[in-house]
């Protein structure tokens, strides 16, 4: 096992703690990229219907 | 093991780290909203105004996308100027100088924004209006923010093209091409920058001094600079008016042209004959405020007679 791999001290955190205030600040920007990723998958849906109209069934099986 | 990477595999606290820190609301200001809202209004008449029929969630696309690219356009402008805007009073408190953005966050954020707008507007849209809107975030980002700003007095004169174009944008989204008449609303916009940009640095010239930009009240004086304000406006009035003359535009078009081209002129002589003390700085602060305005109602009217013909 190398050095770095061993288990750190009871009671010692490795690696960075975010604050409390941090924590939420994370999160709210992860809804807003997964709302945003979600609003550009509904618009691609949209445009791709309008775009093609009925033809968009139109293919071949 | 280096020192660095013992100090990373110790207990650290996120403050000790660069980035991470931003709210979304950060990223929302980094798009420069207000500058966007001009943007989203002037590309809407530019779209309403286009000759063919587009489809409203088209239409809608279009707008996002020339949204986003102006956004995007304004992060990298934060992410350049980030050393001036710490030191001008006006844009300490934006999101890099106040350190809640890095200017690495910036300038990805800035780069796929730029990225995205431009390849779904020319993936749903049309490449034409895709093409405009790339150049468009070119123009702005390296032409006026890197070259530009820090090296002429004639800076927000050039670089103001980047922010006439969005109607021309909106235009070529909707009809595929780019006409005389988009041509016009793009020289409107472009005229009315000098005058209205200018009337802002007579009053923050001490701001843009201290940030060694070359804004003209900086180099030429104020004195030069009300002249050449009066001069930009005693050009732009009539050439407001002539999309009536070129059968363009309406009669509520040409009255609204009229009148508030009159005030223009008004407050450009005001701010001309009134060179001292605080009624100068009042007469440069009115005149700001009215060439808002100004723009605003030209663009309504547009905007409305294209809904309601023959008004």
């Amino acid at each position: 096992m190398a050095k770095d791999d061993k288990p750190p001290p009871p009671g010692r955190v490795d690696g960075v703690v975010l604050t409390p205030e941090q924590k939420r600040r994370r999160r709210a920007r992860s809804i807003a990229i997964a709302s945003v990723l979600g609003f550009l998958v509904l618009l691609f849906y949209v445009v791709t219907i309008v775009k093609l109209g009925p033809s968009v069934l139109n293919r071949p099986l | 093991m280096s020192d660095a990477s013992v100090s990373m595999n110790e207990s650290t606290t996120a403050t000790d780290m660069a980035g991470g820190m931003a709210s979304p609301g950060d990223y929302i200001a980094l798009l420069k909203p207000r500058v966007m809202s001009l943007v989203v209004f002037t590309a809407l008449v530019g779209l309403v105004r286009a000759p063919d029929h587009v489809h409203p969630v088209i239409a809608f696309t279009a707008i996002l996308c020339i949204a986003v690219g102006a956004g995007a356009a304004g992060a990298l402008n934060m992410w350049w100027d980030a050393d001036i805007d710490a030191i001008m009073s006006r844009t300490r408190r934006r999101p890099i100088p106040s350190g809640r953005v890095t200017p690495r966050e910036a300038l990805a954020f800035g780069l796929t924004l730029s990225g995205f707008s431009v390849v779904v507007l020319g993936l749903l849209v049309n490449v034409l209006s895709a093409a405009l809107l790339a150049f468009t975030i070119f123009f702005y980002v390296v032409i006026y923010t890197m070259w530009l700003k820090r090296s002429t007095p004639q800076n927000i004169v050039i670089g103001g093209a980047a922010g006439a174009f969005p109607p021309m944008v909106a235009w070529a989204a909707a009809s595929g091409s780019v006409s005389l008449e988009s041509l016009l609303l793009v020289a409107i916009i472009f005229f009315w920058t000098p005058p209205h940009f200018w009337a802002l640095a007579l009053y923050r010239a001490d701001d843009y001094a201290r940030a060694g930009v070359p804004m003209l009240p900086v180099t030429a004086g104020a004195n030069e600079t009300r002249r050449q304000i009066l001069l930009y406006t005693l050009f732009l009035v009539p050439l407001a008016f002539s999309p009536v003359l070129l059968g363009y535009a309406g009669i509520a078009y040409g009255v609204v042209s009229a009148v508030t081209g009159l005030g223009m002129v008004w407050l450009a002589i005001s701010v001309y004959r009134t060179r001292t003390g605080e009624a100068a700085v009042k007469a440069a602060r009115r005149l700001f405020g009215f060439s808002i305005l100004y723009l605003f109602l030209l663009f309504a009217t547009l905007l409305v007679e294209a809904f309601i013909p023959g008004i």
